[in-house]
């Protein structure tokens, strides 16, 4: 088409303008992002450490002070208080004082003398679930170690018990923010973009610019592609801090391309900036369409996209969702290149998943204009 | 080479069950100011826009320029220019800044780009204030560079919708003259007003009326047509108006009578003059009372049209 870049290239340079002017979308598109990782890397942790204990100690003997000692060499628990009867716990449970109860009883040193199974209980706070799973494994774990020093002959004369040796890939400490980090990347990109490309087409159908602009020769693909441009260039530079920030903040390891991951981004960044333009020109008000914005990303990247829940464990309309929208597929593909230090190949079903949403919206979009109009 | 600017034949536009626009046809030629008027909602923006290509016609024909606005909308967008009351400039982007997105939206660049900027400029008087944001303009600079701009391609019809609301009359006077000047040079200009007054610059007045054209023609030739006759303002002492109408109404020779404020309009036939109207007034017992010979105005023509229209309807 005759002086399609000369039309782009003008409505390109105009959006670029209106965002220059308005520092609100400049805080909007690369201050909140970062802001935002910091705000949710900070306080969406899984890892667990510090859980408050309570111990009962009712041997009061070397060993059971062994015990006491082995449970809180990690990190994993801190001793709030010491108790000496176990019905002095719960009050302590229920005020949140404590999450987990370390009780020994009185005949703790004298069966483990004795040859007998000594055994200590672990009381549990189950309100917070996750805590309590963390908590419980690793009680195993201490009692286990305690009970190999503890009685080297009973456990010679039966064999060394079989002792797993676990080794975690690509995330060796299990660290949660590896894990967290890519997905709130994907999160925040998600929301950022649709917000911003939502108001734009609705802003000028109310303003009344929109049918001054179909008067002119611009075509609908034309005003479509250079409104998504600037925004475009805008998101690149708010992907590049959000990277740098989950990397620099989180020591998220950078096991592939960077290069890899910055084309990734992009191209989910288009995808979701033809959302937020669909999403203005389907509702054709400003107010409406912010909502819609968010609530149509927001929620699916955050709980349909594997970010919080595998997809795998969904009853099948969620992942059928889930399967639909491009977050799911960027989230995979970022967590490949970032954790696994995958190459083109592992990523190339998601980039293909994204592109066709891309094009199937674009191809909406342009056609829904023209009613958006009368 | 003397086919019309814009032909249109019973053009008709309806929003579900009401029609908008009823089977309205006319023609203006080249060069020609066009003054289409009419109250608000009577269907003159949606002619417009159907002329423009922003809305596709219910039933009948507009020719742009040569071109059907239907089968060939984006000939038509290519030979217009417009500019509306509602939207004219972006208020966040400089003069310049407008300037140029509008020449680059109609496929402007180049040589030719900076040289009808520069133009444009010096039609809105803004060429020491190119890097001023729009928004701190008032209101008729802004008509002002809203024009240019849609004048930015040398378009050869350019459709006006309400070009002067809300600005002063002043800036009004101005406006006018650009368009005089253009349609000077042979631009066709399409303008929709709901001010009388404005419409005594058009060539040819159309008055709307709940979608229909109810009258076509020019300012003169209205007025001739729906207000025959002498016109006189006349000047009662308060308090007595009520009496004189109603004495002036049953009398021969008076072909209307109507309060205007404290005065009074009075329309006689063409043939009577000063000195009839003043033995008339003795005659009454209203001798002392002072009046003044008035040209009828387009606004006479629009009530008497309006009324002609429902007297039409009741008749029906």
């Amino acid at each position: 088409m005759k002086g399609f870049l000369t039309r782009v290239t003008a409505i390109t340079v105009k959006e670029a303008a209106h965002i220059l002017r308005d520092p609100r979308v400049m805080i909007f598109a690369l201050v909140l992002p970062v802001l935002l990782l910091l705000l949710f890397g900070y306080a969406i942790s899984f890892d667990v450490d510090h859980i408050p204990l309570v111990v009962v100690d009712q041997d009061q003997t070397n060993a059971s002070r062994n015990l006491v000692e082995s449970f809180t060499s990690g990190d994993l628990f801190e001793i709030k208080a010491r108790r000496s009867t176990v019905d002095q716990v719960e009050p302590l449970f229920r005020s949140g004082l404590a999450r987990a109860a370390l009780v020994i009883p009185e005949e703790f040193t004298r069966r483990l003398a004795g040859g007998r199974e000594p055994s200590v209980q672990l009381l549990l706070d189950g309100s917070d679930n996750n805590t309590a799973t963390v908590a419980l494994g690793y009680a195993g774990v201490v009692a286990l170690e305690v009970s190999r020093r503890q009685m080297p002959t009973s456990l010679s004369r039966e064999g060394a018990p079989i002792s797993a040796q676990i080794r975690t890939f690509f995330n060796p400490g299990l660290r949660s923010s590896a894990f967290i980090v890519p997905g709130l990347t994907a999160v925040i990109l998600t929301m950022i973009a649709t917000m911003l490309t939502a108001l734009t087409v609705s802003r000028e159908i109310e303003q009344g610019s929109m049918e001054q602009l179909f008067t002119t020769p611009v075509s609908r693909l034309e005003i479509v592609v250079g409104k998504v441009c600037p925004y475009f260039l805008l998101g690149l530079v708010a992907v590049l801090l959000v990277l740098t920030a989950g990397v620099a903040m989180f020591s998220v390891p950078v096991a592939g391309s960077l290069w890899l991951l910055f084309g990734v981004s992009a191209l989910f960044l288009l995808a979701m900036f033809i959302q937020g333009l669909f999403i203005s020109v389907a509702t054709r008000r400003q107010a409406l369409a912010s909502q819609l914005a968010f609530i149509t990303t927001m929620l699916p990247a955050l709980l349909l996209s594997g970010f919080v829940f595998p997809i795998d464990n969904m009853p099948w309309p969620l992942q059928f969702l889930a399967r639909a929208l491009p977050p799911s597929y960027f989230i995979h593909a970022i967590r490949a290149v970032l954790l696994r230090g995958n190459g083109v190949e592992a990523i190339l079903r998601d980039s293909l998943a994204i592109l066709l949403f891309f094009g199937v919206f674009l191809l909406l979009t342009v056609r829904r204009f023209r009613r958006a109009l009368n | 080479m003397n086919r019309p600017a814009i032909s249109v034949d019973g053009l008709t536009r309806r929003f579900g069950r009401f029609v908008a626009v009823d089977g309205v046809s006319f023609e203006v030629s080249k060069g020609e100011i066009f003054g289409y008027l009419g109250a608000n909602g009577a269907g003159k923006s949606t002619t417009i826009r159907m002329l423009c290509g922003l809305l596709r016609p219910s039933a009948g024909r507009a020719v742009v320029n040569g071109h059907d606005v239907v089968k060939h909308t984006w000939e038509v967008k290519r030979s217009i220019g417009y500019m509306s009351q509602k939207f004219s400039l972006y208020l966040d982007l400089t003069v310049q800044e407008n300037l140029q997105f509008f020449a680059g939206a109609y496929g402007l660049r180049g040589q030719l780009l900076s040289q009808r900027l520069e133009h444009a400029l010096e039609l809105a008087l803004l060429t020491d204030r190119r890097n001023v944001l729009t928004g701190a303009l008032p209101g008729g600079i802004r008509q002002r560079l809203a024009l240019a701009s849609a004048l930015l391609h040398q378009p050869p019809i350019v459709f006006l919708d309400e070009p002067t609301a809300g600005v002063s009359p002043d800036a009004r006077r101005a406006f006018w003259r650009t368009i005089r000047q253009l349609a000077h040079e042979g631009t066709t200009l399409f303008v929709t007003t709901h001010t009388l007054d404005e419409a005594e610059h058009c060539h040819r007045v159309g008055l709307m009326a709940e979608g229909r054209l109810v009258a076509l023609d020019t300012p003169a030739e209205l007025k001739r047509r729906h207000v025959p006759g002498a016109l006189f303002t006349l000047h009662p002492a308060g308090g007595r108006s009520k009496e004189l109408l109603a004495k002036l109404r049953q009398l021969e020779g008076v072909l209307e009578a109507q309060p205007f404020g404290h005065r009074l309009h009075l329309r006689i036939a063409a043939e009577r003059d000063e000195a009839w109207l003043a033995s008339l007034l003795e005659q009454v017992g209203f001798g002392e009372v002072g009046f003044d010979r008035t040209e009828p105005t387009l606004e006479d023509v629009f009530l008497q049209v309006a009324k002609e229209g429902a007297a039409a309807t009741e008749g029906r």
